[in-house]
């Protein structure tokens, strides 16, 4: 009886007290420290896959969740799933993982790409791999030409859609680019298994959709103006009247949008673009996911083209440590 | 002490021949001698005694003859073969000290397992643990663990386990020692009946009284040394046959006398007198004492003569250990 | 004559029935299935994959725990039996060093091999329960499994016929150790630019056992293809160096004071 008694006070202190102590932080805990891929190689002693398993767990814990992938976290991301990657580099799904978390920067981006190669080394004939790398590519670094080369090698695997091949023509075409992100975004949403990053891709096609609605009107307002030699005053003028070159106007918020979320939006001139939007966005997209996005990927070419004009000056080596190493066939 | 014993031109069945063994305690320590160039012989059919102290190399000599350990320059053999040899071991039973055997098994069950490993089969085998089983007296035991074994109990499962195989030659490696009474006695019977039986056995000891019970030939080692070797009876002549007599009321001078016409030793204890004499003449001591008007306190007859022999041999061991440079020489008595 | 087998079997056996006394053989054992029940748990972590988790977790604990197994219960086979001194009277009869050396070498075998089946049993029932494939690959991958605990039982045997519990456990550990790693080793070594180390790296990997070539667990997770002959020529090699090992023992063994 004594002894169950102070087992039980024993736990009960240790509790306390543990409780106490200040819990492993968000931060900490997310950005734990990761071993060096090579070392945990040679040290895992033929444990590797098991291993892996175990980081690829902590690189869900990381990303899942509400948290923000800044740039950072992308960094510690990118270590975890090389690391991952090289303990057992048959693994399949953390390869895209990478890709589709690791986009807060451009290095973030160039990482995932170098591991998505190394998924394509592995995985010759997983086209997803080559898929997601096109996609980087015409997304977020601006590269269209690269792009089109992925999408190409990703059409003749099993498997991959019958419209790629289309879609990389088009990239090479550098028009359409809103067609272009709508179908890879499809894409990518129909392959994705991780739900919060799915639901990025579905807001980003909702936005398309209505940008799509708008540049519709955008023709109509040229027809109007054709006709009537003057310009709109109001969007519904489109509509009104004997000047109307629309029987009726598209939706102005995505068609998907769920009943509770609509707010009964408009289409309004904006008056300082001189621009039809959509009340629901209150602006037009620009390019793909969002704007602060293409301005985000506008913003890495500036950078990197004053990073190479830096470089050429002082002659040193060029950045091909982050490119695919089968990138310039 | 009835039972025969072997002539000198018997066959020698245990030929030991200048074995010595050192011992390195560990890497870089000099190496320890632990048997000096020692040799013996054991005849078939008798009985051999090798006795000694503690920690005078008996074991170790035991561990040569059963091929446990090598000895650094000398050779041993056993029925002619080589000790280092495997196929002679047929013929051979081994006692360790204290032995000690798989606990989880039952007497039957380990007794089956050294039967198998000497190559007693079939049905032969079952027959022999069986009577094994019978002749230790482990019969109430015999599906019991041997975890559950007093240590009597065990040294039985060790005479049984060596006798298995119905060997010729028997090695016992001091096998009364944790025995009461009544299992020492069983022991020696066992010992005598294997001598009867026409076997040879050879038993390490230091308890001398089941060596002036039952052993034909005896070898005494000290410190790894052999100092005496030879018949049991050798022991035994003269003083062996000495009886100490204590008489009162006797006059010195008469003491004197006794002493003399006896040719006994004769010492004066205070009103007491000690007399050692030879068995043979007892009887006519005593007439002449009672005729002279002696008491007799007591008569005991005089039987340690081996254990003296042991502790002079221990004595001059030790000795002889204290100044090395004449360790071959005479021994100082 | 006798011939040994008759004398190497009861040892064998009694070998086999003293290590399945052991308490931490049962430890172990219970930590490995409660790891392959586990790891389903482990693997709902993961929204991707978890088949492929469950598989890797679970046979990772199988080749742990059975390695496990192997070396702790190894390292004391044969010293055990000298600081017992139950040795004496076994080799008082007419068995060779050689005869006792294999027959407990054989014995631990048995028992590992008994757990490592025990454990690919939970293996299948957890791969069955969660719907996971099985398929060929998997037993070729257990039975490599086997043949490794053949490998490092031998390496226990070998270190326990001459040395304590302690430092064999130390050695066998090294051995297993090194033994995944010889062919970094290898390629570390032929990426010097010194000719000694080159050598001195080749001769290594050669004398260690190649471990790693017994692992194939993970090329049957993935589905990967694996050869029979791959499996034949692994389980060969596996064979000859124990055999090799057993030798060495045998030869040191023979030449050892038993105190």
């Amino acid at each position: 009886m004594v002894w169950l008694a102070a087992a039980v006070l024993a736990v009960l202190a240790t509790d306390a007290l543990h409780t106490r102590l200040p819990p492993s932080g968000g931060a900490s805990r997310q950005m734990g420290f990761v071993p060096d891929p090579d070392l945990a190689k040679v040290l895992s002693l033929g444990f590797g896959a098991v291993l892996a398993d175990f980081y690829w767990l902590q690189a869900i814990q990381a990303a899942g969740g509400d948290v923000r992938i800044t740039p950072e976290l992308g960094d510690h991301l990118g270590r975890l799933i090389d690391l991952v990657t090289t303990l057992n580099p048959r693994v399949d799904h953390p390869y895209r993982f990478a890709a589709i978390w690791m986009t807060a920067s451009e290095q973030n981006v160039r990482t995932a790409n170098r591991l998505l190669a190394r998924g394509i080394e592995y995985h010759p004939d997983e086209w997803r791999n080559y898929f997601y790398l096109g996609f980087n590519h015409f997304f977020y670094l601006l590269e269209n030409d690269r792009a089109a080369e992925w999408l190409d090698r990703a059409s003749r695997l099993p498997g991959a859609p019958r419209y790629l091949p289309r879609l990389a023509a088009r990239l090479k075409s550098e028009s359409a680019e809103i067609e272009v992100a709508a179908v890879f975004l499809q894409e990518m949403l129909n392959t994705s298994q991780d739900d919060v990053a799915k639901e990025g891709y579905r807001a980003a096609l909702d936005e398309i959709e209505v940008e799509q609605s708008a540049r519709l009107l955008d023709g109509a307002r040229a027809r109007f103006q054709d006709r009537n030699g003057r310009d709109l005053r109001t969007v519904e003028e489109l509509v009104a009247g004997e000047s109307a070159v629309l029987r009726t106007l598209p939706a102005a918020e995505p068609l998907a949008l769920p009943s509770a979320l609509r707010r009964g939006s408009t289409w309004v001139l904006d008056p300082v673009s001189d621009r039809i939007v959509s009340t629901y966005y209150g602006k037009r997209y620009r390019l793909h996911v969002g704007e602060s996005d293409r301005q985000r990927a506008e913003g890495w070419a500036e950078e990197r083209r004053i990073r190479e004009r830096v470089q050429g000056m002082e002659g040193s080596r060029g950045e091909t440590r982050h490119e695919p190493s089968n990138h310039d066939r | 002490m009835s039972h025969p014993i072997t002539t000198d031109d018997s066959r020698e069945i245990v030929r030991v021949d200048a074995i010595v063994k050192d011992f390195r305690p560990g890497l870089g320590l000099r190496a320890k001698r632990v048997l000096h160039e020692v040799s013996f012989a054991v005849r078939e059919g008798e009985i051999y005694g090798f006795v000694g102290p503690n920690g005078a190399g008996k074991t170790t000599t035991l561990k040569i003859l059963m091929g446990l350990i090598r000895p650094t320059s000398g050779n041993a053999t056993i029925l002619d073969c080589d000790v280092t040899e495997t196929g002679f071991r047929e013929h051979i039973g081994f006692l360790p000290e204290n032995p000690y055997f798989y606990s989880f098994l039952t007497a039957e069950e380990i007794l089956r397992f050294y039967a198998r490993l000497s190559g007693v089969g079939g049905r032969d085998r079952d027959r022999r643990v069986q009577a094994l089983i019978e002749l230790v007296g482990l019969g109430d035991a015999r599906r019991e663990r041997l975890s559950t074994y007093s240590k009597g109990m065990l040294q039985r499962v060790g005479i049984a386990q060596a006798l298995i195989h119905d060997p010729k030659v028997v090695f016992l490696d001091e096998p009364m020692s944790g025995l009461d009474p009544i299992g020492r006695k069983d022991i020696r019977d066992i010992i005598l009946r294997l001598k009867s039986e026409g076997k040879t056995v050879f038993m390490n000891t230091h308890i001398l009284n089941d060596v002036e019970m039952i052993c034909d030939r005896v070898a005494i080692i000290v410190k790894g040394r052999i100092r005496h070797e030879g018949p049991i009876r050798e022991f035994m002549n003269e003083e062996a046959m000495r009886s100490d007599i204590v008489l009162a009321h006797l006059a010195p001078e008469v003491a004197e006398q006794l002493g003399a016409k006896f040719s006994a030793r004769v010492q004066t204890v205070g009103e007491q007198v000690e007399v050692q004499v030879m068995d043979g003449q007892v009887r006519d001591l005593l007439k002449s004492a009672l005729e002279a008007g002696a008491e007799v306190l007591s008569l005991s007859p005089n039987r340690i003569s081996l254990e003296r022999i042991f502790l002079e041999a221990v004595e001059q061991g030790e000795q002889a250990d204290g100044s090395s440079a004449a360790e071959r020489g005479a021994p100082a008595c | 004559m006798l011939n040994s087998g008759s004398r190497i079997w009861p040892i064998a056996t009694n070998t086999v029935r003293e290590a399945v006394r052991h308490r931490l053989l049962y430890t172990l054992l219970f930590f490995a299935v409660t790891m392959i029940g586990f790891s389903v748990l482990i693997a709902s972590l993961s929204y991707v994959e978890g088949e492929r988790i469950i598989q890797d977790v679970g046979l990772a604990s199988i080749r742990l725990f059975s390695v496990g197994i192997a070396i702790f219960v190894g390292i004391g086979l044969i010293h055990g039996e000298v600081e017992r001194r139950t040795i004496y009277t076994i080799l008082a009869k007419p068995v060779t060093r050689s005869e006792f050396l294999l027959g407990k070498f054989l014995g631990l075998l048995l028992t590992v091999w008994l757990q490592l089946c025990l454990m690919a049993i939970a293996f299948v029932a957890v791969s069955v329960l969660v719907g996971a494939g099985l398929d060929l690959g998997y037993v070729a991958a257990m039975l490599l499994v086997g043949v490794e605990l053949m490998v490092i039982v031998a390496v226990a045997t070998l270190f326990s016929s001459f040395t304590t519990p302690m430092l064999a456990a130390f050695f066998t550990l090294g051995i297993y150790a090194l033994g995944h790693l010889s062919r970094d080793l290898y390629s570390l070594g032929q990426a010097s630019d010194v000719p000694a180390v080159k050598q001195a790296a080749t001769l290594l990997y050669r004398a260690l056992p190649d471990l790693e070539s017994f692992n194939l667990s993970t090329q049957a997770v993935h589905g990967v293809a694996i050869s029979g002959a791959e499996v034949g020529w692994a389980s060969l090699y596996g064979v000859a160096y124990s055999i090799a090992l057993l030798i060495l023992a045998s030869f040191i063994f023979h030449r050892r004071d038993l105190e």
